[in-house]
């Protein structure tokens, strides 16, 4: 009884966010839904990583890989078998957890850092090996348009809200799965197992099996996100999924506190808005131009570290225990 | 229980905080004719300015700032100044989207200016609604065909030759010149070696080897093992090297320490064949001598062309402390286009009375290149042609032959054709006053 | 045949200065446990230092020396003022694998823009300070020459030092000891956070040593050691991440197997080979070739 008046509950949470984030969507300026729709979909790619390392405690350096099997699905899907964007949302999520799936059984007995240096691998790998199929589009990639928003939403309707619709819609839609998938008896052993692997085991889960359904779960999440992502920049490329891009992941994760989904949306936002700040910072302090374009990567990198030395396990903990003490 | 409340309440105050944040910062209305008042035209630069990338395009914004501050000091654009809003992409296809949008919603310019890449522009160009803003896309700095396609990319100008045109000038070049020698190709694994790979077939060149490598993993000893397998080939075989120059010179240095030097035929296409920076990154002057290279611009070093010398005095003076190179040379170049294109569109300036400048008198701007400019109505595309000329060991690229022959062709299979187009002297001092 | 030769010749210089990179990751990995990306900047930052010192003193030896002992008191500070406190702040569980990540990275993003403001953006070449012509053997120029010798040497010189240091001496007992059981080290009077110190210093001077190796058949900028960065930490993880002689030679496995698979089959295989090798290494031994035969949790 308790536990499905929870999950009603969360269901309602869920609705109501959504209902709030298209009313702000109808009061936002156009670079506003654009930027976000990145910070939905970045939300979404950092509590991919916090499913893996968070609740099930596997480090991966590879999620850009894993974003752009989505991703490429996705484009596939639109482009060769013309189907409607949202299916091919859809087929980007499950061809990645797929993807995830196989790769899981390879690599989820592996621990932190042997895990961290054959994702890391994956990450410099995949990309390149877009250009050997021509089906992909070599650099050039492949067209990922979702097309225009529907006629019955009137002439005013942006391209831009219609991203921050589809994006905000898909991202809540995954993230209110997944905590319901957290708070069944799958979280639970999840958790037992980042813990202490040893004694799960010991009580009889099968913790290798558990570890390669973390890790598919979480490749799916990547795969939509990767999927929000091109269609966010109107197509798939290899170099729109760098190693880099992996890091960002990870930072956003740290930020947001990785031993829970609470703050991912926080994650997400900083990966918006951290380098806008910067920009618009060093074009205020103005300088020599070596100066001005060397600052931004400065910045944000001082800010990572501040973020690291003074919350390593995320503001949400930091409330939270604050929250405990008073 | 107690648990999962704090967690909603914590997700609420997140959500809030950040859609506070996105609500509190958003723009004021917009205005008709966005980045222009009586004073000032903005335009904007998505490029790479830190990264690898930046090592060999980071020049282009400095030179053309530095054009557009020495017409400033001179009058400006009818009275208006020119300012270009610069921002980093590091070469990245997301962050051009995000960069262009950003230039276009927040920065409000007026116009695009010089975006590199084909990846990046490419998703950019989609991604800001380019097209449906109809904001002028002017002079990308990119030798992929596909921005001339009309249809997709309305107010794109390009101005580059694409790849494919070099390559299929560069075919009927090494079919006349070096009939019977077997030809390998050595080209990067992106739009270079794609573009590149498809120019030659379209030229019908036939490759006795094609080496694509990936970007970024090209190592000299990764570049001698590729010299020694290019050395089995019998004769003095030809090798074309389509890639970027610091990769350019790995190969170079590699055949130098092999003494396979003068083993092969050596071209560089125009993208990695540029003389001062092979020279820089320590090439020996004698392995570039007689190297074979593409061109659509006088050569940088050339101080007796009018253009080169006028543009090295203005970077002299407005770029101090930069050394004048064909990156710095194509940057003023396309500065100097922009500023003939801003006037040309006359003092009620606006955005589709800019595209509809280029398209009526674009191909009469005066520019340093030695091929024509193709702008009318129904072609965005810039220069269409290639010289080819041959470095010596000072690092000028002289004409091939001795005589200057310019080219002409187009991206698909329409023939090569001498050109008989006659450069335009350079407006006095570098200003122009066209109209 | 020549084919062949090239192969192992490329192999091999290509091997040696993987080595230097993923000795000088080991170095931190068995010290501290973290997995130091800023390790590619630092060992950039200390190839800036020998390069000006090369440049001010016309000896490429000077500007060596320079760069390891600048890579040397670098890395002891990043331990000593920036690894330690964030550490002092960290619980245990998974962050401890994520967030050493984050902040080394955040210090590469540090040292390469202060690069970036000190030198800018620009390729300087660094002359090598004997010839890169390939030797002749048999009246044919190979693809080996007195400075890629020179590389091996100096990786292979360097690798015994170490060895000898590690097996030999008080301190090589400390670094062992502190890297199996901080908490026995430190009850048995071993200065434990000295001793980490040392390693990052240890690793910081091998990173000098690389750059300045690497950096003549290369360019100088801040990104120049990326890529290599990568490798070094595939060769480490094949080489199981806790044993020198692990490192040296999971460099010259990833070595071999690049240059095999890109002059015999694709040149477009370099990446992908770097992950195929760790599966096949990983699915057979998954702590790495040289692991002991418990695998290790943390």
């Amino acid at each position: 009884m308790k536990k499905l008046s929870s999950a009603k509950k969360r269901t309602l949470f869920f609705i109501a966010i959504g209902w709030a984030l298209l009313l702000i969507g109808d009061r936002i300026g156009e670079l506003r839904q654009y930027q976000g729709s990145f910070v939905a979909m970045y939300g979404l790619a950092i509590a991919s990583i916090i499913l893996l390392t968070g609740y099930s405690g596997q480090l991966s350096l590879g999620h850009s890989a894993l974003m752009a099997v989505g991703a490429y699905a996705g484009a596939l899907s639109i482009n060769n078998l013309h189907l409607h964007p949202v299916i091919a949302l859809v087929i980007a999520t499950f061809v990645a957890g797929l993807f995830g799936l196989l790769l899981g059984f390879g690599v989820a007995r592996l621990s932190g850092p042997y895990l961290a240096g054959t994702t890391l691998a994956l990450a410099v790998s995949l990309p390149t090996l877009a250009n050997q199929f021509p089906i992909l589009g070599g650099e050039q990639g492949v067209v990922f348009d979702v097309g225009l928003p529907p006629a019955r939403f009137g002439e005013n309707f942006s391209q831009y809200k219609w991203f921050f619709w589809i994006s905000t819609l898909a991202v809540l839609l995954m993230l209110w799965l997944i905590s319901n998938v957290l708070s069944s008896r799958y979280g639970r052993t999840f958790r037992a197992i980042r813990d202490n692997e040893t004694a799960a085991a010991l009580a009889g889960l099968n913790t290798g099996r558990l570890k390669v359904l973390a890790f598919a779960i979480s490749s799916g999440m990547a795969g939509l996100a990767g999927g929000l992502l091109v269609m966010l920049i109107s197509g798939v490329s290899p170099s729109a999924f760098p190693l880099s891009l992996s890091f960002s992941l990870l930072t956003g994760a740290v930020v947001t506190g990785i031993y829970s989904l609470r703050g991912v949306m926080l994650g997400g936002l900083v990966l918006v808005a951290i380098p806008e700040i910067a920009d618009s910072l060093v074009t205020r302090i103005g300088g020599s131009e070596g100066f001005t374009a060397t600052l931004p990567g400065f910045l944000v990198s001082a800010l990572l570290i501040l973020a690291v030395l003074f919350a390593p396990n995320g503001p949400g903990t930091l409330l939270h225990s604050f929250k405990k003490h008073s | 229980m107690i648990k999962n409340t704090r967690m909603k309440r914590f997700s609420i105050v997140s959500a809030v905080v950040a859609i506070g944040a996105m609500v509190i910062t958003a723009l004021p209305a917009q205005a008709a004719e966005p980045g222009l008042t009586s004073k000032e035209i903005k335009l904007g630069i998505s490029t790479p300015l830190t990264g690898t990338a930046a090592l060999s395009y980071g020049k282009v914004p400095g030179a053309m700032k530095a054009y557009f501050d020495f017409i400033n000091a001179n009058g400006g654009v009818y009275g208006r100044k020119i300012k270009l809003v610069v921002r980093d992409d590091k070469y990245l296809p997301t962050l051009a989207a995000t960069q262009t949008t950003n230039l276009i919603l927040k920065d409000r310019v007026f116009a695009l200016v010089a975006a590199l890449g084909t990846a990046t522009h490419s998703k950019a160009y989609a991604a800001a609604s380019l097209a449906t803003k109809k904001v002028p896309d002017l002079f990308v700095n990119t030798g992929f065909s596909g921005f001339g396609n009309q249809t997709k990319y309305p107010t794109t100008f390009t101005v580059l030759p694409s790849y494919a045109m070099e390559a299929k000038i560069i075919s009927k070049f090494v079919k006349d010149k070096f009939p019977g020698q077997a030809v390998a190709l050595v080209a990067q694994d992106d739009e270079f070696g794609v573009d590149g790979v498809n120019g030659f077939a379209a030229g019908s060149l036939t490759l006795a080897s094609k080496t694509l490598y990936p970007q970024g993993a090209m190592t000299d000893a990764r570049a001698k093992a590729l010299v020694t397998g290019l050395s089995a080939i019998p004769g003095k075989p030809v090798v074309i090297l389509f890639g970027t120059t610091d990769v350019t010179a790995l190969i170079f240095k590699a055949a130098e320490s092999l003494n396979l030097v003068s083993k092969f035929t050596w071209i560089a296409g125009s993208v990695g064949g540029d003389a001062n920076t092979l020279l820089a990154l320590g090439v020996k002057p004698t392995t570039i001598d007689g190297a074979i290279a593409a061109s659509f611009f006088p050569d940088a070093k050339d101080t007796t062309d009018e253009y080169v010398k006028v543009f090295s005095k203005i970077n002299a003076k407005y770029n101090p402390g930069v050394s004048f190179d064909n990156v710095v040379l194509q940057g003023m170049n396309s500065a100097m286009l922009t500023v003939q294109a801003l006037r040309a569109a006359g003092k009620n300036l606006t955005r589709a009375g800019l595209i509809k400048a280029i398209e009526n008198k674009g191909s009469k701007f005066a520019s340093a290149g030695l091929v024509p400019l193709n702008y009318s109505a129904t072609s965005h595309i810039g220069y269409n042609g290639y010289w080819m000329g041959q470095l010596n060991a000072k690092g000028e690229l002289k004409p091939y032959g001795g005589t200057l022959s310019v080219v002409t062709t187009d991206s698909t299979t329409g023939p090569i054709t001498p050109s008989t187009y006659k450069r335009l002297s350079i407006p006095t001092n570098g200003i122009p006053t066209n109209s | 045949m020549i084919k062949l030769i090239t192969a192992i010749l490329t192999a091999l210089t290509t091997g040696a200065i993987y080595a230097l990179m993923s000795t000088a990751l080991v170095l931190v990995w068995r010290s501290t446990r973290i997995i130091n990306f800023a390790q590619a900047g630092q060992a950039v930052l200390s190839t800036y230092i020998g390069y000006e010192i090369t440049v001010r003193t016309g000896s490429f030896w000077i500007g060596v020396v320079a760069a390891m002992i600048f890579g040397a008191l670098l890395g002891a500070v990043i331990d000593r003022f920036f690894m330690r406190p964030i550490f002092k702040r960290i619980q245990s569980g998974p962050i401890l694998m994520i967030a050493p990540v984050v902040a080394t990275l955040g210090l590469l993003g540090i040292i390469q823009s202060i690069i970036g403001f000190k030198w800018g953006l620009t390729y300087q070449s660094l002359a090598a300070p004997v010839s890169t012509d390939g030797y002749t053997v048999l009246n044919r120029v190979i693809a080996f020459s007195p400075f890629n010798l020179l590389v091996v040497v100096f990786a292979t010189v360097s690798m015994l030092l170490l060895t000898l240091l590690f097996q030999k001496t008080n301190i090589g007992l400390a670094l062992r000891a502190s890297a199996h059981s901080p908490e026995i080290a430190r009850l048995s009077g071993i200065k434990v956070d000295f001793i980490r110190t040392l390693g990052w210093a240890l690793a910081g001077a091998a990173g000098g040593l690389a750059g300045m190796l690497y950096i003549p058949s290369s360019y100088l900028y801040p990104n120049a050691m990326d890529v290599l960065l990568v490798f070094g930490f595939v060769a480490a993880v094949i080489g199981g991440l806790e044993s020198l002689f692990g490192a040296v030679a999971g460099a010259m496995i990833l070595g071999f197997a690049i240059s095999f698979a890109t002059s015999y089959v694709s040149e477009k295989l370099v990446f992908p080979m770097a992950f195929i090798m760790l599966i096949v290494v990983l699915l057979i031994k998954p702590a790495g070739i040289f692991s002991s035969k418990k695998i290790r949790k943390d």
